[in-house]
């Protein structure tokens, strides 16, 4: 026997056919009530089974999509988690990177009083042989003396200040390599500072032919990180310069400096390039978003600077801009920086 | 058939059963939304309706604690009450505690309505702490 949940019904139905067939009604209305009410009963039962067939189904599909609805959440987890872990990674990268061209600038910066020293070095050399020669000849002329002087002076000079010149350029590189690879703080006054790391960056500008103006006031000091600011100052110019100037054109970039009350360092950094799309001003500091893609652009270097300047300075920044009319980052930290740096 | 039959351990769909014959307690608790409603509960309650039907002057008592149940199980549940309703009426003393989550109205709703079904057993509506 096969059991049904409706056992009961059944049995119960089959009471009532019984009963219709073998009982004597009386009238032929009150057999056709009794007909009629049976016939009610059976249907209401189909629906009974209808229901209870149709509940389980609903509550079968129900837990069919919990279930995909559990896996598919696992799924989306493990998917932002990897995304976050190659995020992570791709700005461990850039900053490399970032690092490698400011190697690079420095070889370049430096090149050009050492190849100079070089040059006159050899000069002078050639200039003292010739002298040797003439004088161990016994041909030494008085004239000949006098232009020999002329030119060791002149050589001995070229050599001296571009000597001098790489030692400046070693001592502040070397600041801002300090800088650069701890985040220490220190108190460090912030003009001198500026100057320092336009001149670590002066090589690209002058290369695209812009100018730079820095304007700060006199004596401010600030108590802080300056490897986060050197590096929040590479990616701005860096991204200036790749966005702000289309190939072939000048511009300047401007920045100023301020104290803006007596706790917040105000810097501004603008450029009179081509602006940003305004529909793009609110994403320019998501991690990825760039308008360069093909054009090499990671879409990491605002995101890098809001990053360090909320991170690290524990301070804002905003951006505004016209197309068409250049762009300007307005930057507020805390002149002394709260005791612990926030971990970027 | 062996009484010891209608005892089962319970499953991600089913629930757990203890059947004690001695203190002729039965405990149904967990969820239950098995794939065959009639496969799983047919066997026991035919069993249990032969046990019911052998008791004189006994008391029963039931423990009904489900999280969840599908349509079938409801209606395999509510065979299950008449059964008892029946042996109640037969001179047994017979209890049905039925637990709910504190702060889950329909199985309360649904232990109330049982309860309006059932004419001779003891039908208890009993919240739990809600665990979280």
């Amino acid at each position: 026997m096969t059991f049904t949940l409706f056992d009961n019904e059944e049995r119960m139905a089959g009471r009532a056919e019984a009963a219709l067939r073998d009982l004597d009604f009386g009238s032929d209305e009150a057999r056709a009530a009794y007909s009629e009410l049976l016939d009610a009963y059976r249907k209401s039962l189909r629906e009974q089974r209808r229901m209870m067939r149709l509940g389980d189904r609903l509550q079968e599909q129900l837990s069919t999509v919990n279930q995909e609805l559990v896996r598919r959440r696992a799924e989306a987890e493990r998917a932002l988690q990897q995304l976050r872990d190659a995020q992570d990674s791709l700005i461990q990268a850039e900053k490399l990177a970032s690092l490698g061209g400011l190697v690079a600038g420095i070889a370049h910066e430096i090149n050009t009083p050492i190849g100079i020293t070089v040059t006159a070095a050899s000069i002078l050399a050639d200039q003292v042989a010739g002298l040797r020669r003439q004088f161990q000849a016994g041909t030494l002329a008085r004239s000949d003396f006098e232009e020999f002087m002329t030119t060791a002076d002149e050589a001995s000079r070229l050599v001296l200040s571009n000597a001098n010149r790489a030692v400046m350029l070693i001592q502040s590189f070397k600041q801002v390599a300090v800088d650069q690879t701890t985040a220490d703080r220190r108190v460090f006054e912030l003009k001198p500072y500026l100057s320092e790391v336009l001149t670590s960056l002066s090589p690209r500008l002058r290369r695209a032919g812009h100018r730079v103006v820095v304007e700060c006031d006199e004596g401010l000091e600030v108590d802080g990180y300056p490897g986060a600011l050197f590096q929040v100052l590479t990616n701005l110019v860096m991204n200036a310069l790749q966005h702000a100037f289309e190939a072939g054109k000048t511009g300047t970039i401007r920045i100023r400096a301020r104290l803006f009350d007596a706790d917040t360092v105000e810097l501004r950094f603008t450029d009179d390039g081509n602006g940003i799309a305004a529909a793009d001003q609110g994403r320019i500091f998501d991690p990825f978003f760039t308008t360069k893609r093909g054009a090499g652009g990671s879409g990491l270097g605002l995101h890098i600077v809001f990053n360090l300047i909320v991170g690290t300075l524990n301070g804002s920044i905003a951006v505004q801009s016209q197309p068409g009319e250049g762009t300007t980052f307005i930057i507020g930290f805390p002149r002394v920086a709260p005791a612990r740096p926030v971990a970027v | 058939m062996n009484i010891h039959d209608i005892s089962r351990a319970p499953t991600d769909r089913s629930p757990e059963i203890q059947f004690d014959p001695d203190a002729c307690s039965l405990s149904i608790s967990g969820a239950s939304f098995p794939e065959d409603g009639a496969a799983f509960y047919g066997p026991v309650l035919s069993t249990l309706d032969e046990i019911l039907k052998a008791l004189d002057q006994r008391c029963v008592t039931v423990r009904i604690a489900l999280n969840y149940f599908n349509s079938s199980s409801a209606k395999a549940l509510m065979n299950l009450f008449l059964m008892l309703d029946d042996a109640a009426q037969a001179g047994n003393q017979v209890i049905v505690n039925w637990f709910h989550a504190a702060d889950d109205d329909t199985m309360k709703e649904f232990g109330e309505e049982f309860a309006e079904d059932v004419r001779f057993v003891r039908f208890n509506v009993i919240p739990t702490a809600v665990t979280s």
